[in-house]
């Protein structure tokens, strides 16, 4: 989840929690305010009533026998029958109906029962008051208050987007650069200055960071090239002098031969060794022009017919599957050796007369060419790292030659990832190692 | 004929040296493009092999100058830049040949072969070593101008056996030579012996037994009697 997001919801969350508890609060504070209202509305009533009647004592009886007071209020008087305490005012909500032989449903009403003496006689005083009106008032007020603070809790949540957003607008610059970094070289550009002084801290920090890379990262492949570059003129000496000892063998006996046909064997090694690594850096560099157009199976058939004899030789099938047609966009003649790695070592793993099946085919809308054999397979610790400069498989593992540097599948992940292909190793379930390259 | 060797590693102008001379150029030699270019000034070559990488300047330079005012002249471009960039380049600039280093010599005299027969129209393009013959541009393999029947691979390797006959010729020179050097050498290897022994075979059933020596865990050597 992005930050701003996240700080975004745990806002809403809080406010959420807040607003609960402040509803709760607001919604017995209003009650309890109306029924106090209610209560100060019926003891006024009492007050009244006392004063009346001590004006004229008579009128006690008109008053029962009219029994309303107002719309929403009404009294019974009767004699005390002793079942409340004198001189106390009890209050209680009760539903009830007013008038049975009208009305079909009860309604809520707030009861004062008291006492009072009329002449030294004490009678008991019910008076009632309707709720339902004061409800729709406290509702209303609560409804009111709970809205507000809804259109709150939206305002907060887009104002807050607004305002993090423009706060954090640097950091995910920063962010948004680092993921695009895929080679420190491909980040010219430093990470700005900004207002906000942990960006800051972060960017300076990233800015030195990088330019550390960069440069040791610049050196390492400036190294490689020069002393690529350097070694060849020399293995060419000790190859040519090796050659010129050769050519002569009547002059030598056996075993210095076969010395020097090693040195001149470990000569060419090294110029092999040291020319592939001048093209991963060469390719690591980016030296290579990317816009020609390439035809996948048209390569691959030019490769097959490169290494014909070996396929001869070795008495194996080539089964060739081109369903889909893959032109990509490239430098042919890295995909030509992408290829050609790929396919040599699907030869030299194969046994005599095995099968190798070559395919292009759409994984999911993006095109893939494969290369299946019928080898020993990668070793199962070795397949992860089959990409990797230099990493070989163990010595006792079937058929693979030790003396190879280990750099065909690297330099083949150097040009998958140049063009942004992907590049897979993968054993077969049954048998034989899948190399392929969805583009 | 004359021969030009610019490069600037001596040790390996003495072996260039001695492959021409036995190729029978007359041979100057320059470690400098300075030097070289006088020499191109005062006389005209018939081949000129040209590193690249010179320490007084770009090698590409003097291809341009001696392209200019000797088109005739051949070039072949030996360098350490094994890039395909600088080939094309060093071919569009009119090279008539590219060699990366390290190579064996036995290359460079199959090429200089190929080079000075296309460039001076040679249509005596057979050689031969005692009863073998070879047709340098097309297919063709004779024992006593018997025809026999060889594979392209075959052919290639007798072709270039028989241009460096009487040197021992490495398996590794002969792997390069037929499928370049992008190929595994250990797992090529192996082929060419067994590629070597097919055509022992068909020279021995031809009559021509003994014509190739083996040279114990090196290579080969082709001796022809040349009293046949």
């Amino acid at each position: 989840m992005k930050l701003n997001n996240k700080i975004l919801l745990s806002n809403v969350i809080l406010t959420l929690v807040v607003f609960s508890f402040t509803s709760i609060g607001i919604y017995y504070l209003v009650n309890s305010t109306v029924y106090d209202e209610l209560d100060n509305h019926l003891l006024q009533h009492k007050v009244d009533l006392i004063d009346q009647v001590q004006e004229d004592t008579s009128s006690l009886e008109m008053m029962n026998q009219l029994g309303t007071l107002g719309s929403y209020e009404w009294i019974e008087i009767t004699k005390y029958d002793g079942s409340t305490p004198l001189n106390s005012n009890e209050f209680s909500t009760i539903d009830t109906l007013r008038n049975p032989a009208e009305e079909l449903e009860t309604n809520a009403y707030r009861q004062l029962t008291t006492t009072i003496s009329v002449n030294d006689r004490y009678y008991t005083l019910k008076i009632y008051e309707e709720v339902a009106a004061w409800t729709h008032i406290s509702r209303t007020i609560l409804i009111s208050i709970l809205a507000g603070l809804a259109i709150w809790i939206l305002l907060l949540y887009i104002l807050n987007q607004l305002v993090l957003d423009r706060i954090l607008t640097p950091f995910y610059n920063t962010v948004a650069s680092l993921e695009k970094i895929a080679d420190p070289s491909d980040l010219d550009e430093s990470f700005p200055e900004t207002t906000t002084y942990e960006i800051n801290v972060l960017n300076r920090a990233l800015n030195t960071m990088m330019q550390h890379i960069r440069s040791s990262f610049e050196d390492q492949k400036q190294f490689i090239q020069n002393a690529s570059h350097e070694l060849l003129t020399p293995l060419s000496i000790i190859r040519q002098k090796a050659e010129k000892i050769l050519s002569i063998p009547e002059l030598l006996d056996r075993s210095t031969i076969e010395s020097v046909g090693q040195i001149q064997h470990t000569a060419v090694r090294l110029s092999r060794l040291s020319n592939a690594l001048l093209l991963i850096s060469r390719i690591e560099n980016k030296q290579f022009e990317l816009g020609e157009r390439v035809d996948i199976p048209k390569v691959t058939e030019a490769v097959l017919e490169e290494l014909d004899d070996f396929i001869r030789m070795k008495n194996l099938n080539i089964t060739t599957s081109f369903a889909a047609p893959v032109v990509v966009k490239g430098n042919s003649e890295l995909l030509h050796a992408a290829v050609y790695n790929i396919i040599q070592n699907a030869i030299k793993f194969s046994p005599e007369g095995a099968t190798i099946t070559i395919s292009t085919r759409r994984d999911t809308e993006k095109p893939c060419f494969s290369v299946l054999d019928e080898g020993p397979g990668f070793p199962p610790e070795f397949i992860d790292a089959a990409f990797d400069r230099f990493k070989k498989p163990p010595p006792d593992a079937a058929g693979f030659n030790n003396n190879s540097p280990g750099l065909g599948l690297s330099i083949v992940q150097s040009i998958c990832q140049m063009h942004h292909f992907d590049c897979r190793a993968s054993n077969h379930p049954e048998k034989g190692a899948e190399v392929s390259i969805h583009f | 004929m004359r021969a030009l060797i610019v490069e600037d590693e001596p040790l390996l102008i003495e072996d260039l040296e001695q492959c021409l001379l036995e190729e029978q150029f007359y041979v100057d030699s320059a470690s400098r493009l300075q030097k070289a270019t006088d020499l191109i000034a005062a006389e005209e070559y018939d081949l000129i092999l040209l590193d690249l990488g010179l320490p007084d300047g770009d090698g590409t330079n003097l291809l341009k100058l001696v392209k200019k005012h000797h088109p005739d002249t051949a070039v072949i471009i030996i360098t350490a830049r094994g890039e395909t960039e600088d080939k094309v380049r060093g071919l569009e600039l009119g090279s008539d040949d590219y060699l990366a280093k390290p190579f064996p010599i036995a290359e460079l005299r199959a090429r200089i072969h190929a080079v000075l027969r296309r460039k001076f129209k040679i249509n005596d393009n057979k050689v031969s070593g005692g009863p073998l013959s070879v047709n340098l541009d097309h297919m063709e393999v004779t024992i006593r101008d018997e025809s026999i029947d060889v594979t392209e691979t075959e052919y290639k390797m007798l072709r270039y056996l028989l241009l460096n006959k009487n040197k021992t010729i490495t398996r590794i020179a002969l792997a390069e030579h037929i499928w370049g050097n992008r190929i595994d050498d250990r797992f090529s290897l192996d082929f060419i012996t067994s590629h070597m022994k097919n055509i022992r075979k068909k020279l021995s059933q031809a009559g021509a037994d003994n014509l190739i020596e083996t040279v114990y865990g090196v290579g080969y050597k082709l001796v022809p009697d040349e009293t046949e």
